[in-house]
């Protein structure tokens, strides 16, 4: 059969076959593309076109345009606010999201965990923080944050005899060298999403190979190493990708906390928290859209580094084209 | 390989019909939407008497208008109404409404005097004086008087008896008795000396004490509650950041009234620090209502919100005096029309509504004393009967003898770029109630330069018109 | 003789050897798993200490969460003791003849009046000393009533029932949209298919805040203000979090299985349908939640597209209602949000059964 192929019909085949694909992708993605231009296309070169109007939010007579005055004040050191908040971000961020990640790497091996009893009920319980809307969040962080009647300044002093409570104490929230560790515990607390995701990769992962590997003489760390780590690589590409981009859109908690002054000592003032108080608290809807388009762009740039390293550490099993 | 593509020009079939019939409950008059939620009147109580007000209002098929209530929470009310100013889908009528408010969206509010005019609305149950309150150069007459809540200390008596104390005055002029038998002048300084009294540490010891622990109060003594540096400067003398040229000014009386409440929190000791307000023991900063506090000084709003808890007698006081002047600040909500309101006119029926007829309703709600001369004298009748008053009986005088004291100029008044300002003075007040030492000179001119440039920049905008 | 009796002997000796090996295997995989139990135990107890200070919060009084004597964990209540008509706290008083629960009656700086409600014949007793040094006297008081008063001041069915047509409604149009426009992403080549995905990645990239009001104009435009058609319909388009998401999952099946599919004659809808949905259950069943679990927490969406449609708003927004202009009624908003997220947790409870189970048809090895 197949000798009797020429080479010209497995080229046209080939073409055919390439068309066909192609005809079959964007009719999969249709619904996408039509969304998109329905829902997004147009919100999207109108917040362009903020960034060069001045917009008053009072008297829509004045917004006029102004060209590039505002990316100007932006960019060329008119707003000192937004390198500091930047380096604020980066600081904060090269904490959090190790930390976050690697809880919750932790917390889904554990909760895969053959040997563990009522797993069920594990899981749901640490899934549930990430349930609880935020306005109950809000106040018991407050709650157990506060110098004097915190619960964790309480078992640090009563349990571990630290002398935690009081303005002499731990604080948690006005101590600028401490605040990033405060904001990383609190986002901790989210940390179900991620877990859910790997624990749902970690099933995938075929029990052959650590046969196969515990055959070869593989500890634990090994096993974790080269077999589960790369596994589930597309989905700790995933919660990475996710985690930079929700880091540069990361406002809510110093928001409801501080009303985004930056308290303590401006250490909690982030490019996002700055572009909602020019965008909704002075109402600079015009500087608020280039700030957001700043954060745009250095996100898009940290994505597209993320995806060109892709290649080196994530594995597919059903392998990409490109 | 079959050769059949059917090309199926399938780009997923939407099935969802658009038509969402909006029932036409208006029938046929032009809606009037009121925005609530930048004042009082967005919390869980106030909902369905609102709602009530609305359905009289529709009710009547004379009016010119149909009424449709929006209500936003305080915390997302900006955010909101400005998302819809900038759509072009602005309210008509905003409020209640405070100058705070007011002032976040400066140059969106009309100006009623003509609407006044052409109506010929009646405002002489107003007193004169608080309708000027609502006029603003080169903008207008922004609004007209509705609720006013003045200030005044809350006291609990509980607390005063068993630290064997005589209770504040409650009729401005009269001297405070100390537990000496000496009658002596109610002043800030006063506060002072019985706070430190009614401060105490878990061993029972008051702040008076050489063996008294600062560290582990249990009872305070006074607390400023929900105000800031403005609100706390202006209990020792009204005065304003900005004068008539734009320049910075720092009142010499809010930095002594600055210096006296860091003493109070630092020094002696009888008012909570930043942590301590935001604490379990004083209710996370409704301190009054946690009971472990004598004298709060707050408006007369604060009573209809949020005392629910408090257990003993307390009662209603006369607000100290500083170098002989005693200032009361003064909070007053007020109902607006936006600009872009296509129907101005029917919204100023709305207006005359709600700040008319329905006013005796609304203002219970709210906790507002009514503004109108002829509602005042039964007001508190009403107002008294609340759940949270019951078995107390308090004195509701000091409260109507407090405005003769309001401050002017408003302690929520204008300033250019209004939020920016605040923020900054915000975090100059922040120093000083989570740091025991900060230095209140050096911050106040380092203030006083930040703020300058914000002026500057708002004035370089202001002329680029 | 003696060596096949040694034989023999060895023989049960390596029979039980084994046997003792076993129960040693045995013995460990159990200490292994009340290790791992107890391990878990302890994060647990750490991870959710602050969410215990909400739950308890929400059962406290307020008085006994500002009382600076008082358990700081049980819901508690104060023991009191009604004397001539007025009720009394009652305090522990150490007295010569050891410590005496007595009704505090008078308070001053340094002494009291005390009564003893088991002899308040006896009188006012004078005790010197700081009362407020005494402890009170508490018995467990759980507050449940702050449940029953928040349930009825927002009325939960209503919202209750709003949240879970908007959820389940958007979440259907979601994960469907979702799981077709991945497939095309993940397994079929075409021009600039790098490009539109780079847009599906902008679509998350940038901050939803800046389309804010350009969005909000559109839909008031098309008339969909105080509908739910702005929180809808746009879930029907697949969003890129989710396209995002099940990509990366799709790409995680191996080849080898469409291929056979392919071979048995199936085009790509038979594909899809019978090969890649199959293998991506987990996958689809996190998204189902977490689109699910997003619309129940979603908050100023339904806010600002439903503002004067009260009768439509979601549960989120009727939870806000607590939160005043200056304080917060914050027993009613722990409790509002415990029972909020109940539900929820529920569906995660059971639905993890089934997406844990996965269906993992293996034999895919590589």
């Amino acid at each position: 059969m197949n000798q009797s192929i020429t080479i010209t019909d497995v080229k046209l085949k080939h073409l055919d076959l390439a068309k066909h694909e192609a005809r079959w992708g964007l009719i999969f993605i249709s619904p996408w593309i039509v969304g998109f231009l329905l829902f997004y296309l147009f919100p999207m070169i109108a917040s362009i076109g903020f960034t060069m109007m001045n917009i008053n939010l009072g008297n829509t007579e004045e917004t006029r345009f102004i060209g590039i005055e505002n990316w100007k004040r932006a960019l060329t050191g008119g707003d000192t606010k937004i390198l500091e908040s930047i380096i604020n971000i980066s600081r904060f961020a090269l904490l959090s999201l190790p930390i976050g990640m690697g809880f919750g790497l932790f917390l889904a091996i554990l909760m895969n965990s053959k040997l563990m009893i009522g797993k069920e009920l594990f899981r749901t319980l640490f899934y549930m923080p990430t349930m609880i809307p935020l306005a109950a969040t809000t106040l018991i962080w407050t709650g157990v944050f506060n110098e004097y009647t915190g619960w964790i300044n309480l078992f640090l002093q009563n349990v571990f005899g630290v002398k935690a409570m009081g303005v002499n104490g731990v604080r948690w929230l006005a101590d600028p060298n401490l605040i990033y560790y405060t904001y990383t515990i609190m986002g901790l607390w989210g940390v179900g999403n991620m877990m859910l995701l790997l624990l749902a990769g970690l099933q995938k992962v075929p029990t052959e190979l650590y046969e196969a590997a515990r055959v070869d003489g593989a500890g634990w760390w090994r096993q974790l190493w080269h077999i589960t780590i790369p596994m589930i690589s597309p989905i700790i590409f995933y919660n990475l990708t996710l985690g930079v981009i929700g880091i540069m859109q990361y406002f809510l908690v110093p928001y409801i906390l501080n009303g985004g002054s930056g308290y303590p000592e401006g250490m909690t003032y982030f490019i996002m928290v700055h572009f909602y108080k020019q965008a909704f608290t002075y109402f600079n809807m015009g500087y608020g859209a280039v700030i957001a388009w700043i954060i745009f762009l250095i996100a898009l740039a940290l994505t597209g580094l993320l995806f060109g390293t892709a290649n080196k550490w994530v594995y597919y099993a059903g392998g990409t084209d490109k | 390989m079959k050769k059949k593509y059917t090309i199926f020009c399938c780009l997923l079939i939407l099935l969802i019909g658009l038509l969402i019939v909006a029932c036409d409950e208006a029938g046929g008059r032009p809606k009037i939407r009121w925005y609530v939620g930048l004042g009082a009147g967005s919390n869980e109580e106030t909902l369905e008497p609102q709602k009530a007000v609305v359905a009289k209002f529709n009710e009547n098929p004379d009016r010119k208008s149909h009424l449709i209530l929006e209500i936003v929470t305080n915390a997302q009310a900006y955010d909101t109404l400005a998302t819809q100013m900038a759509a072009g889908n602005a309210p008509d009528i905003v409020g209640p409404v405070g100058i705070r408010g007011r002032d976040s969206f400066k140059g969106s509010w009309l100006d009623l005097d003509p609407l006044v005019a052409k109506a010929g609305y009646d405002l002489s149950d107003f007193d004169p004086a608080l309708v000027d309150f609502y006029r603003v150069i080169e903008e207008g007459l922004l609004g007209l008087p509705f609720a006013v809540y003045p200030s005044y200390i809350f006291g609990n008596k509980d607390l005063f008896d068993n630290a064997k104390l005589n209770y504040p005055p409650q009729k401005y002029g009269d001297k405070y008795i100390m537990p000496d038998g000496s009658a002596v002048d109610w002043t800030w300084d006063t506060v002072k000396k019985i706070g430190m009294l009614l401060t105490i540490d878990k061993n029972g010891n008051n702040a008076t004490s050489p063996n008294f622990d600062g560290e582990n109060v249990v009872q305070w003594g006074f607390h400023f509650q929900w105000t800031d540096a403005r609100g706390i400067g202006t209990e020792f003398g009204a005065g304003s950041l900005v004068d008539n040229n734009w320049q910075v000014q720092i009142p010499p009386q809010w930095v002594e009234g600055w210096k006296w409440h860091q003493n109070g929190m630092w020094v002696s000791k009888f008012m909570p620090n930043g942590p301590q307000v935001n604490s379990d023991l004083l209710a996370k900063g409704n301190t009054f209502d946690s009971n472990n506090i004598a004298m709060v000084h707050c408006h007369l709003w604060y009573a209809a919100c949020c005392v629910g808890n408090v257990k003993g007698q307390w009662d209603n006081y006369c607000v100290p005096s500083y170098k002989g002047v005693t200032t009361a600040k003064l909070h007053a909500d007020t109902f607006e029309i936006m600009k872009a309101s296509k129907n101005p006119e029917a919204a100023f029926e709305v207006m005359a509504y709600l700040i008319g007829p329905a006013a005796p309703d609304l203002l219970k709600i709210y906790g507002g004393m009514p503004a109108r001369k002829s509602l005042q004298a039964t007001y508190f009748d009403e107002f008294g009967k609340g759940k949270q008053f019951e078995g107390k009986t308090l004195n509701w005088q000091v409260v109507v003898d407090s405005m003769q004291y309001a401050d002017n100029p408003n302690h929520e008044s204008w300033m250019p770029s209004f939020q920016e300002t605040t923020a900054r003075y915000n975090d100059f007040y922040n120093l000083i109630m989570d740091k025991p030492d900060t230095n209140i000179d050096e911050q106040v001119a380092l203030m006083k330069d930040d703020l300058q440039k914000i002026f500057d920049a708002a004035k370089a905008k202001e002329g680029a018109k | 003789m003696s060596n096949i009796q040694n034989r023999n002997a060895d023989m049960y000796l390596t029979q039980d050897l084994l046997k003792r090996k076993r129960a040693r295997n045995e013995l460990i995989r159990r200490l292994k798993s009340a290790g791992i139990t107890l391990a878990s135990l302890t994060v647990l107890f750490v991870f959710l200490l602050p969410l215990v200070y909400g739950v308890v919060g929400s059962l406290k009084s307020d008085n006994q969460i500002s009382s600076p004597r008082a358990p700081l964990v049980i819901p508690s209540s104060q023991r009191k003791y009604t004397y001539k008509g007025k009720e009394y706290d009652i305090l522990k008083v150490p007295t010569n003849d050891g410590i005496k629960e007595w009704a505090i009656v008078e308070k001053s700086p340094d002494y009291s009046m005390f009564i003893d409600p088991k002899n308040p014949e006896a009188g006012e007793i004078k005790w010197e000393g700081k009362w407020i040094t005494l402890d009170n006297v508490w018995y467990t008081d759980f507050k449940w009533i702050n449940y029953v008063d928040a349930w009825n001041k927002i009325r939960f069915e209503r919202l209750l029932f709003n949240t879970a047509m908007y959820a389940i409604l958007s979440t259907f149009g979601a994960v469907m949209s979702a799981a077709i426009v991945a497939y095309g992403f993940a397994r079929f080549r075409f021009k600039q298919k790098g490009f539109l995905f780079m847009i599906v990645m902008a679509t998350i990239i940038l901050p939803p805040a800046v389309t804010l009001i350009p969005t909000y104009f559109v839909f008031f435009k098309i008339g969909w203000i105080n509908t739910w058609l702005p929180l809808i319909i746009p879930a029907y388009f697949a969003n890129g979090y989710n396209i995002f998401l099940l990509r990366q999952f799709y790409l995680g099946i191996p080849r080898e299985m469409d291929e056979a599919a392919k071979i048995d004659g199936a085009g790509p809808i038979k594909t899809f349908l019978l090969v890649i949905l199959p293998q991506a259950l987990p996958a689809l069943t996190a998204v189902t939640l977490f689109h699910f679990f997003f619309c129940w927490n979603d908050f100023f969406g339904p806010l600002i597209y439903l503002i004067s449609a009260r009768d439509l708003h979601p549960i989120q927004v009727g939870l806000t209602q607590f939160n005043q202009l200056y304080t917060q009624k914050t027993n009613w908003i722990m409790s509002a949000s415990i029972t909020s997220s109940v539900i929820p947790l529920v569906i995660f409870f059971f639905a993890q059964k089934f997406f844990m189970q996965g269906v993992v048809i293996t034999g895919v090895e590589k």
